[in-house]
């Protein structure tokens, strides 16, 4: 290693003592939360590995964005629409998906994400392709996102008045996005006490058990489908709303997959750790972005991608010491198979 | 009264018949003619019998006779061929296994799905038939309707963990349990969905005699107290001949005998099938793996 004397590392940690990074690495951090628990409760609590997460996401987002755009009804109606919309289509993929076995039932998910974003990206007249899609052609004030810009302003005007001059724009967001996390959390829990959470439980140990007693498996796992894509296509809207474009590449797989690492930092079947592993996540991948190294060898790209690593080596120490994720519980694991 | 018929004299299912509760031999199961196939393998050919209500039935024969896949197009788990099985006066051929269990019907498995991780009380509780807590509509408008009738479930799967002596173990995870645990565990869960028809796959294979003498005890007592009539797979004869009251033996696909256990020890097509099958005699007292 001829340039190993060399090496400076430097981590400023001033921008760790700044709010907004934490507010910004709250919101995304507050998203995926939304979009794990989804996760949570197909994975961790039916037995139904999601892998298209993704797929909710976009079409809970696109779709808000059309109606309020091109349909020209309200936001606040538009919101709830596109959730149901998605919830639909969950319902659809789910009718002949959800009869595969566990692992091709994780294919075909992977397919569906992937099928919904190329559509995004080639039916330019719906969904304005790669161009991304923001506003009306003719009416560049008619925006997906004018609004919420509208409310999240006077958010932010009450907030300067009464407890912080300088909110960034993104503080309204991050409010709502939490109190939607704390509702879903709280609601999610509650759910999976009852007797219907019990059935799900029961058919991700044995869905033939779960049959055998009595137990008509597909309506519940396509409830449980329907309602990830509740919070997905919820989490997608958000993100929508954080951007001032809506991109086929937001939705790429690899959000997904984001997903699930922070759903097993948190713990598989612990609906509270989901929050703690997003935040974790998102301050690791965030905060890695001050770690300083030389230029060159080190150049922006290859740090973007030695972030990556860091958090995955972060996931396979915490795999390894902790396998259970911080809220998981280990008998559920271990007593699984 | 139960008897083995042949196929040819199949029972005449009327669809319209209003008072049949029991098909016309007065059967609470009646299977006929019924045949499942494996792409080459004829494994169910043509299987006639009925079990009678109130009665423990066994149903024994060589390994590879086709008893678990007839217990499982009998329960819906496969789709038959063809055939017809009734059972309480329903035609329950080609039914879904969650509509059969709903029907009374419920089965066990020869190896016990108890759900692992999840403590023994939910396994029990999670059995309750009809349950209002199970839509997600009444978990979210009707919560004290649910609270009440989860409490008065829990209530009977308590009852039930008394009697076969698992109290101790409700808040253990069903995974912690021994071999012989999981078996009682899996006939009170099975219990605890009411059934008029239990179907036990093996239910002795793989636990000690005491336990096993246990596990019988419990059958004839919910014979006579609970009026549950049995069907059992078992390959120790010492346990079929001394606790069932009616014998089906099945080789090859097929139905070869049925009565009463010390009939079908001398018939000597049973004897036959398993002497054919290079097993010994039925009085052998053999266990399978």
């Amino acid at each position: 290693m001829s340039f190993a004397g060399d090496i400076t590392v430097a981590v400023t940690f001033t921008e760790f003592t700044q709010p907004e990074f934490w507010i910004s690495v709250g919101l995304i951090a507050g998203i995926y939360t939304l979009v794990a628990l989804g996760l949570q409760l197909n994975t961790g609590f039916t037995g139904i590995v999601n892998f298209g997460q993704a797929a909710f996401m976009a079409i809970g987002a696109y779709a808000m964005a059309i109606l309020v755009v091109d349909v020209g009804i309200t936001f606040w109606l538009a919101l709830p629409l596109a959730i149901l919309i998605t919830m639909g289509f969950g319902v659809l993929i789910g009718l002949p998906a959800l009869r595969l076995r566990a692992d091709y039932f994780a294919i075909a998910t992977i397919a569906m994400a992937e099928v919904v974003r190329v559509v995004a990206q080639n039916a330019r007249g719906l969904t304005g392709g790669n161009q991304g899609f923001a506003c009306a052609a003719d009416d560049p004030t008619n925006c997906y996102f004018s609004t919420w810009r509208d409310v999240s302003g006077s958010i932010n005007e009450f907030v300067e008045s009464t407890f912080w001059s300088d909110p960034p724009s993104y503080f309204p967001l991050f409010l709502v996005v939490w109190v939607a996390v704390i509702i879903a959390t709280v609601g999610m829990t509650y759910l999976q006490g009852s007797p219907w959470g019990r059935v799900l439980r029961a058919i991700r140990e044995d869905e033939d058990a779960a049959r055998a007693l009595g137990k008509n498996t597909l309506r519940f796992k396509l409830q449980s489908l329907a309602i990830s894509a509740l919070l997905g296509s919820l989490g997608g809207a958000f993100l929508a709303l954080n951007l001032s474009t809506i991109h086929p590449l937001v939705f790429e797989p690899l959000v997904t997959f984001f997903a699930f690492s922070v759903l097993i930092l948190g713990g598989l079947a612990n609906y509270k750790g989901v929050a703690f592993g997003a935040i974790l996540f998102w301050f690791v991948l965030e905060g890695t972005r001050f770690i300083e190294l030389p230029d060159p060898p080190f150049t922006e790209t290859r740090i973007a991608a030695l972030r990556l690593a860091i958090t995955g080596m972060l996931l396979i120490g915490l795999m390894a010491f902790r396998p259970q994720g911080m809220f998981g519980k280990r008998e559920e694991m271990v007593l699984g198979e | 009264m139960a008897s083995e018929r042949s196929g040819a004299a199949s029972s005449a299912s009327r669809p319209g018949a209003a008072e049949a509760k029991a098909s016309t031999n007065g059967a609470l199961l009646d299977v006929d003619g019924l045949f499942k196939h494996f792409g080459g393998i004829q494994a169910v050919a043509g299987a006639t019998f009925d079990v009678a209500p109130g009665s423990i039935t066994a149903l024994i024969g060589p390994n590879g006779a086709g008893k678990t896949t007839l217990f499982n197009v009998i329960t819906g788990f496969y789709r038959g061929d063809r055939g017809s099985v009734r059972f309480d006066g329903r035609d329950v051929f080609g039914q879904p296994p969650y509509e059969i269990a709903r029907h009374g019907m419920v089965r066990t498995f020869q190896i016990t799905k108890s759900l692992a991780a999840m403590p023994v009380i939910d396994n029990m509780t999670l059995a309750a038939p009809q349950q209002p807590g199970e839509r997600l509509r009444n978990v979210l408008l009707a919560p004290a309707r649910v609270r009440s009738n989860e409490r008065e479930v829990h209530e009977q799967a308590m009852e039930l963990l008394e009697i076969f002596n698992l109290t101790k173990l409700a808040d253990a995870y069903a995974g912690t349990l021994s071999g012989g645990q999981r078996k009682l565990l899996e006939l009170s869960r099975a219990l605890m969905a009411r059934p008029k028809l239990l179907l036990l796959d093996e239910p002795m294979a793989g636990i000690n005699p005491t336990l096993g003498a246990r596990l019988l005890d419990h059958m004839q007592r919910l014979r006579k107290e609970e009026g549950v009539t049995f069907l059992f797979i078992e390959h120790d004869m010492e346990v079929v001949m001394n606790h069932s009251d009616r014998v089906v033996v099945m080789a090859e696909g097929k139905v070869i005998a049925g009565g009463e256990p010390r009939e079908v020890r001398k018939d000597q097509r049973v004897i036959d099938a398993y002497l054919g099958a290079g097993v010994g005699s039925p009085g052998g007292g053999r266990r399978k793996k």
